[in-house]
């Protein structure tokens, strides 16, 4: 990430790349077989141990207390190569938001002290669609014992993967939506097998359906909306490092074959048309980063208008990754189309990052009508 | 007000009046009783997709996910069934003889439930266009009498083009690029035949083909003027199946590795080569351009109308989703953000289309299907009977003066300003398709989010799927450079096209 002087950010920056490049870059075809060929446990493992998930966590957590433009760092590098890691890093670190700005401090304290294992860690959450605008909704009911959640829900991500699921849920007689910690492996609790999606298959998401399942509630009832909102607008600039990663990644792919291919009797580099659409990609790019390195200041400062930043680097650069990876296979030919190659991967990989968060007309209305 | 000279300087001014118009001139050219064959092969593309195709998408879609080396027998098997392979083999050589003009509609139709499945039908006609642009009407016989035969027995037979090589991709396809490019597939001549050794990949369809019509070379370094256009069937010996590719869509389409060790293919396979070629008007390197601009001018053609196809399919499933879902309390569809965006996916399939069928004019008039499309010989080939047809054609196919006289009237007769019209609208039908077709998968998904992206719900599947589009049949930007050279131009004295000199 530019305009970054801050060493101990460099280090880290450094690490997720050497993590990307060895761990993740040899075995990504494999680890994109998910579910129809085996999960990269191993590779989830190592990027737990080296505390890439703690990021977001305040230092009283074990977490690292570099703010955003840490996380932003570790997915823009994981998702060059990757971004099936960067969606569990990122769906876990949304959820953890929604702990921290629900003051679920009991929660987070046994989640983070007691996490030897990272499937303990993890937490599953509807990370991408805003709750408000789903249709079905899973209902709670206050009993003596507590809350009981019933019903289903589309897309939880992790689903599979974490023991817990942080899930948005209607109390019978109130308007506005609330949220819930579940424990996957309890009562009532039905998993269906990962959705087979557009691109991160090895991030998997889940259809969820709930029986008289007990769940905890997160902060205040009714206040969902107001921490889901909250987590959104951190963690847009988060979600824009990773369209920026999968962007630097097809560049630099679609930039080291034009240096080997020849064809018309001289490498494709010096066609200057190739020549253009590297040099569009590699403008579009560094605005990308650009976008994600002021947003992150602006948020690490709370500097007036962050959140617009936040939200519009998101935009951008999602919109603007699905460009880059089209051309990143274009200027390859047919092998970038083939799934030796990282390219077909990228392409999917954003586009899906770019949908999975909603609808995009609508998240731009939307931000729109938050200047209003 | 304008004299007759005068409006011949006027409209032979750029852009010229018969580039602009071919659609137009169709009129009253073409024979009526296309139009019929037209609504005629809409239907039965309309039926098969019905009851074959959308019913299996997903299915084979997801097999292929699963086990990269699976190959769509079934499916190939059923199209064959249904005659999809004979259905554009003119009458006269034993098919259903459905008119040229036929082909862009029938594939977007097919297209527009799956790409993958519309290639495993659309390969075999590139291939017998190849077959088609050599204009040896023995070899024509000879081989539409094999797919004919296949269709009666149940036993499938496809052709293919092969062209593509390791190190040759553009190279192989465009003749100011081969002489200076890594063409490897060699071709020896020997007593009776030629020795083939070399490697075409990225060939669709190979691994399910029994017909493979091969560009090979008697010269490495002078590819340009020493082409061989050779006839292989799948058994030969000294010919098999390399790898099969792992694609990221159209997976249900086999992109298969053809090699040639010492395979020694006999004089009577040959489609075209320098003996032939010599007899012509053209140089030999003359006639090669020629050949492509055939090949290239239909398919292209073609990949338009799988990028309409696309286009199409993507509209129709976000114009399904915005029926069908509700955001704030209204319907998408009733979101005016939406109904613009619908109708700009709208837009660019009608412009695809119009595009497609503008550069089908231009084939019918000026190009492949040109003899086939005069009105005379298309009466006379609609209404006789096909056996009396057949054994006619059987007698006079084995003559050397069918070929020397189709060459005569196709290639010889071909001006040079018909070659610039069909390759230029080729490359602009097949750039204006498949771009269309991509923006609107992009779109499709913009407008169902997360919904779109499930496999189950088809929308991702049409994306992965249309990328290709934008490689195939010569990379958008080359066909770009192909529009420069076919239409621009001329424009200018001192411009060059695919040149050394171009930077």
């Amino acid at each position: 990430m530019i305009a970054n002087t801050n060493k101990e950010l460099k280090l880290i920056e450094k690490a997720a790349y050497d993590f990307s490049r060895k761990e993740l870059w040899p075995e990504r075809e494999e680890n994109d077989k998910f579910p129809f060929g085996p999960f990269f446990d191993a590779s989830l493992k190592k990027a737990y141990d080296l505390d890439f998930f703690h990021s977001i966590l305040p230092e009283t957590y074990g977490g690292i207390g570099q703010g955003i433009s840490t996380l932003c760092v570790i997915l823009e590098n994981i998702c060059r190569e990757d971004s099936s890691l960067g969606g569990i890093i990122f769906t876990n670190s949304a959820a953890y938001e929604i702990l921290i700005e629900s003051g679920s401090e009991e929660i987070l304290k046994k989640l983070t002290e007691s996490a030897d294992q990272v499937n303990k860690f993890l937490i599953a959450f509807p990370v991408f669609s805003d709750p408000s605008q789903v249709r079905h909704m899973l209902k709670a009911t206050k009993g003596n014992d507590g809350y009981e959640l019933s019903g289903s829900m589309e897309y939880l991500v992790l689903g599979s993967i974490a023991n817990q699921a942080i899930v948005p849920a209607r109390i019978q007689g109130t308007d506005s939506y609330s949220f819930f910690l579940v424990d996957l492996k309890g009562k009532g609790v039905k998993v269906s097998s990962p959705i087979h999606s557009l691109g991160l298959h090895s991030c998997p998401a889940v259809d969820l359906t709930l029986s008289n399942t007990p769940g905890k509630l997160l902060g205040q009832e009714g206040q969902g909306q107001t921490y889901f909102k909250k987590m959104v607008d951190r963690l847009s600039v988060a979600a824009a490092s990773m369209a920026t990663g999968i962007m630097k990644g097809s560049f630099k792919e679609a930039m080291d074959y034009t240096k080997e291919r020849s064809q018309g009797g001289r490498k494709i580099i010096n066609w200057s048309e190739v020549k253009l659409m590297l040099a569009n990609m590699s403008i579009k790019i560094k605005n990308a980063e650009m976008s994600v390195a002021k947003a992150c200041q602006a948020l690490d400062t709370k500097e007036s208008g962050w959140k617009e930043c936040s939200r519009a680097a998101a935009l951008l650069t999602q919109e603007t990754a699905c460009d880059i990876t089209t051309d990143g296979i274009q200027v390859m030919g047919g092998v970038g189309f083939m799934k030796d190659f990282g390219q077909e991967k990228r392409f999917r990989d954003a586009k899906h990052i770019q949908a999975v968060f909603g609808i995009t007309p609508v998240k731009k209305i939307k931000h729109f009508e938050e200047l209003l | 007000m304008v004299t007759r000279k005068e409006i011949k300087a006027l409209t032979e001014r750029e852009p010229r009046f018969d580039d602009m118009t071919s659609s137009v001139r169709a009129v009253g050219n073409q024979p009526k009783w296309i139009t019929n064959e037209i609504r005629e092969v809409m239907a039965i593309a309309r039926k098969f997709t019905d009851e074959v195709v959308r019913p299996y998408v997903l299915e084979l879609d997801l097999e292929l996910t699963k086990n990269p080396a699976y190959l769509p027998w079934e499916f190939i098997k059923k199209a064959n069934e249904w005659g999809l392979y004979t259905l554009f083999v003119p009458k006269m050589f034993g098919g259903q003889g459905y008119n040229l003009s036929c082909c862009g509609v029938f594939f977007e139709e097919l297209g527009s439930a799956c790409l993958a499945m519309a290639n495993l039908v659309g390969v075999h006609y590139l291939g017998y266009t190849m077959l088609t642009a050599s204009w040896n009407v023995r070899m024509l016989n000879k081989i539409s009498l094999d797919i004919v035969d296949g269709q009666k027995k149940g036993e499938p037979c496809l052709l293919t083009l092969a062209m593509t090589e390791p190190d040759a991709g553009t190279d192989s396809q465009n003749l100011e690029m081969m002489d200076t490019g890594n063409l490897r597939c060699h071709a020896k001549k020997v007593d009776g035949g030629y020795i083939l050794n070399g490697t075409k990949i990225f060939i669709s369809c190979g691994h399910l083909s029994q017909w493979h019509i091969v560009h090979a070379y008697t010269d490495l370094k002078r590819a340009s003027d020493n082409t061989v256009m050779i006839a292989v069937r799948t058994g030969t010996k000294g010919f098999s199946f390399g790898k099969k590719e792992k694609k990221m869509g159209q997976q249900g389409c086999p992109a298969s590795e053809l090699i040639f060790s010492d395979c020694f293919v006999p004089d009577e396979n040959v489609c075209l080569d320098n003996r032939d070629a010599i007899r012509l008007k053209r140089n030999i390197a003359g006639t090669n351009e020629q050949i492509f601009a055939y090949i290239w001018g239909a398919s292209r053609m073609g990949v338009g109308s799988f990028g309409t196809a696309a286009a199409r399919n993507a509209y129709e499933e976000a114009l399904k989703f915005a029926s069908e879902n509700e955001l704030d309390g209204q319907l998408l569809i009733n979101h005016e953000w939406c109904q613009c965006m619908l109708a700009e996916m709208y837009r660019n399939v009608a412009v695809s289309r119009a595009t497609y069928l503008e550069a089908t004019q231009a084939n019918a008039m000026h190009g492949l299907w040109k003899p086939m499309n005069r009105k005379s010989l298309y009466y006379i080939t609609k209404f006789t009977p096909a056996r009396l047809m057949e054994k006619l054609v059987g007698w006079v196919a084995e003559k050397p003066i069918a070929t020397t006289i189709f060459r005569k009237l196709c290639l010889d007769g071909q001006t040079e300003e018909e070659i610039d019209r069909i390759d230029g609208w080729g490359s602009i039908a097949k750039i204006t398709g498949t771009d269309a077709g991509n923006k609107n998968c992009q779109i499709a998904l913009e407008i169902m989010g997360q919904a779109g992206l499930r496999h189950s719900n088809r929308a991702e599947k049409i994306l992965r799927d249309a990328k290709l589009l934008q490689i195939y049949e010569g990379t958008n930007q080359v066909n770009r450079v192909n529009v420069f050279k076919r239409l621009i131009k001329r424009s200018s004295s001192q411009a060059e096209a695919f040149s050394q000199n171009n930077i």
